[in-house]
């Protein structure tokens, strides 16, 4: 008896491979797709697509669970939703993380589209992250934990959603992968952005551009903002009494602001295009954590203001390099209640308005 | 699922026939030799491979020496563009011309052609998929090296007055080269009576394995190999011969021939019958090529307000295997440059389902899939909001 279409997405990796054959045997009807996201070379003229091996792999590891699989061409929608934010955000001065983005809008709009134009009733992939009683939870593999990147889905896809690694540690998805005899058991963990495979991503966004110290003084040139984010030590001006670090971007005159450390403690942030997993949201006054990056270790905050998707948090311990267009995201525990893109942090500990 | 699968992409491949099968199997066993041997397991290969040359060579009104192996329609295409080109730019022609609903074994020959000094030109193809044919003898010019252009496209099944390309190629001084791997076996494919200079044939197409084609080059034309090495195929395609290859390509070729026009219009009927139905359940219903002569066994349609992507998976899950025209390496649907070419806006393009019938196609295909595409049509569009 089938517990219903699955649509999983499959990137070739050892853990959308676990999950699909998790869920084979846990007896849905998988269906799995790879998601083709960007060109990613020449050698075929007048071919916008070509042979990628982490596409083939999928495809062999689908065919060994007996499952179909499809590629699907989505280059159009993630360049325009994903790669174009990106490079717009470097050029606003902000460290963007197109991840977030890719979850938001290609995998669970995009994709879902897709599930739905084969009844699927259920998608799923290969985050490190639970579900439970509807709500988005922390994976079980703290290391692993990838509810970062996770906060941008609409609350309605959390009922469709099915995250079967997320109570495996990745040793034991890889064991896991090792006992079905997956080809992808073995393969090693990507940490890169998928479209900037050689890790440089400056080569779009160069720019020269004047460096400029806290107080004014110009320090030296830089060869492009868009190189540096916010907590940044190397490639800065050495000889100093104290090291420096990169406190600001401003784009307006191109500059890259660089101070001490203490510097970049923040005690606050201003979050926008922030979303609720939970029904109802958290009011003005509520207490949560935060993660202002990926396996930072949250702390406590208070919710300080609403504005419309727009919200104030102020920060019971410093946090070091707030970084606008990274992520904050607002924990309860495990539980992810939200999250928004970062606009500012606040270097002193902001009050709630009277 | 209970019903049996439907195979509705012969276009892009077909299985081996039994009798094919069959007179191969010897040449995987006892009668395993290299042509090129003296011994008695040579002859015996060599007075094999010679036969299924003559027996292809009957089936394209042509000499035996006219006939080349090779390892299909890319291979085949490349020699004609490229090994026509490489000879003739040093008696001073300089252009290539094609068309742009080629298959990308011509385009992608012509580019490389093109980086190799020569002009690319295009004719025109107008919005029923046909050659401009007025406009044909202008374009081609008296310095074309080579005119290569299909037959029967793959995508549309559209015919091109193949004929009349030929003669004006030909009053103009240059080669004619077409690709007639989708013609084979529907159209009469007969060297006296058109004058192309290089025919593509391809096997797997009717009925033969993969990885074998025949190439007709007319006698005395000049080519120049791709391959370099021994002298097999008089110089032409270097290489220890395919025997078993060869010899199913032949069976193959004649069955192809002896069936042709049964085949057609069995095609025909269901090709119609589905064509019918379809335009009469799905409103908007485009047919691709619809106004120009085509071959029976395609049937490109594309539904506004769908997705070929989608509508590809929908009905591979119900068992029913159809393609977008275009597939590509990675199995990824992009927009087809045949429609494109014919002014299909992109929306539709990217909605373009082609389905080919051949052997394994019956009646009750056509009336499940007049049932089922509707249904998934009315499903998809509803998704996407249109009424």
């Amino acid at each position: 008896m089938t517990r219903g279409r699955v649509l999983v997405a499959m990137s070739g990796g050892v853990d959308s491979s676990v999950a699909a054959a998790l869920l084979v045997r846990q007896g849905y009807d998988a269906v799995g797709v790879t998601m083709k996201l960007f060109h990613d070379g020449g050698e075929i003229p007048d071919r916008p697509c070509c042979s990628l091996d982490s596409v083939n792999d999928a495809r062999r590891v689908a065919e060994s669970l007996g499952i179909p699989h499809y590629v699907l061409n989505l280059q159009d929608e993630f360049g325009h939703d994903v790669v174009a934010d990106f490079v717009a955000e470097y050029a606003a001065g902000r460290t963007p993380i197109p991840c977030v983005r890719c979850n938001t809008f290609t995998k669970f709009r995009d994709l879902l589209a897709k599930a739905d134009a084969i009844d699927a009733r259920w998608i799923a992939t290969g985050h490190y992250a639970r579900l439970a009683d509807g709500r988005l939870q922390r994976g079980r593999d703290d290391a692993k934990d990838q509810t970062y990147f996770l906060w941008g889905i609409d609350r309605g896809v959390l009922d469709r959603l099915i995250l079967p690694v997320g109570d495996l540690t990745k040793t034991e998805t890889r064991a896991v992968a090792r006992e079905l005899g997956l080809l992808t058991a073995e393969k090693p963990e990507s940490q890169e952005i998928c479209f900037v495979p050689d890790g440089d991503y400056v080569k779009v966004l160069e720019r020269e551009l004047p460096a400029v110290a806290l107080d004014g003084t110009v320090l030296g040139t830089h060869d492009g903002f868009a190189r540096y984010t916010i907590g940044q030590r190397r490639g800065l001006p050495g000889g100093r009494a104290e090291p420096l670090y990169v406190v600001a971007l401003r784009p307006d005159d191109r500059a890259v602001v660089v101070g001490p450390r203490e510097a970049l403690l923040g005690r606050g942030l201003r979050a926008m295009t922030v979303r609720w997993l939970v029904d109802p949201a958290p009011v003005v006054g509520t207490t949560l954590h935060v993660r202002v990056r990926h396996r930072a270790t949250p702390v406590a905050g208070t919710l300080l203001a609403v504005d419309g998707d727009a919200v104030e948090i102020a920060l019971e311990t410093p946090v070091h390099a707030i970084a606008p267009g990274q992520s904050a995201v607002f924990y309860d525990g495990d539980v992810v209640l939200g999250g928004g893109v970062i606009a500012a942090g606040r270097r002193t500990l902001p009050v709630r308005a009277a | 699922m209970s019903a049996p699968p439907i195979y509705l992409d012969h276009a892009a491949t077909t299985p081996v026939r039994a009798e094919v099968f069959d007179a191969m199997s010897p040449f995987f066993g006892p009668r395993f030799g290299n042509p090129s041997s003296a011994h008695r397991w040579g002859r015996e290969a060599r007075a094999a491979l010679d036969e299924a040359r003559e027996r292809v060579a009957q089936c394209l009104g042509a000499a035996p020496d006219e006939v080349c192996f090779t390892s299909g329609g890319t291979e085949s295409d490349n020699l004609a563009v490229l090994g026509a080109w490489r000879v003739l730019r040093t008696q001073g022609k300089r252009a290539v011309v094609t068309s742009p609903t080629e298959h990308k074994a011509v385009l992608v020959a012509a580019h490389q052609a093109a980086k190799e000094g020569a002009e690319e030109r295009l004719l025109r193809i107008d919005a029923t998929g046909r050659i401009d044919l007025a406009e044909a003898s202008i374009t081609l010019g008296t310095d074309t090296a080579v005119c290569s252009l299909m037959w029967v496209n793959n995508e549309t099944g559209v015919v091109q007055p193949i004929a009349e390309l030929a003669a004006l190629a030909k009053a103009q001084g240059a080669l004619f080269h077409t690709d007639a791997v989708q013609a084979f076996g529907k159209v009469e494919v007969d060297a006296r009576a058109i004058p192309f200079d290089f025919a593509s044939v391809s096997g797997h197409k009717v009925g033969a394995p993969k990885g074998i084609g025949a190439f007709y080059i007319r006698r005395g034309t000049p080519l120049e190999p791709l391959f370099f090495g021994g002298s097999q195929d008089r110089g032409r395609r270097p290489g220890t011969e395919n025997v078993a290859a060869a010899v199913g390509l032949a069976r193959a070729m004649e069955l192809a021939v002896l069936e042709r026009e049964a085949h057609w219009r069995t095609f025909e009927a269901m090709r119609d019958a589905l064509q019918a139905a379809l335009e009469a359940k799905v409103p908007g219903l485009v047919v691709h090529g619809g106004a120009a002569p085509r071959a029976p066994h395609i049937l490109n349609v594309s539904v506004p307000g769908t997705d070929s992507e989608s509508l590809l998976m929908a009905l591979d899950l119900q068992g029913v295997a159809a393609s977008s025209g275009s597939a590509c390496q990675s199995g990824s649907i992009t927009p087809s440059h045949v429609l494109s070419a014919m002014g299909v806006a992109p929306d539709l393009a990217n909605a373009a389902i082609r389905m080919s019938f051949g052997a394994l196609n019956g009646p009750d295909d056509v009336a499940r899939v007049a049932e089922l595409f509707p249904a998934l049509v009315a499903k998809a569009r509803g998704l996407a909001g249109v009424a």
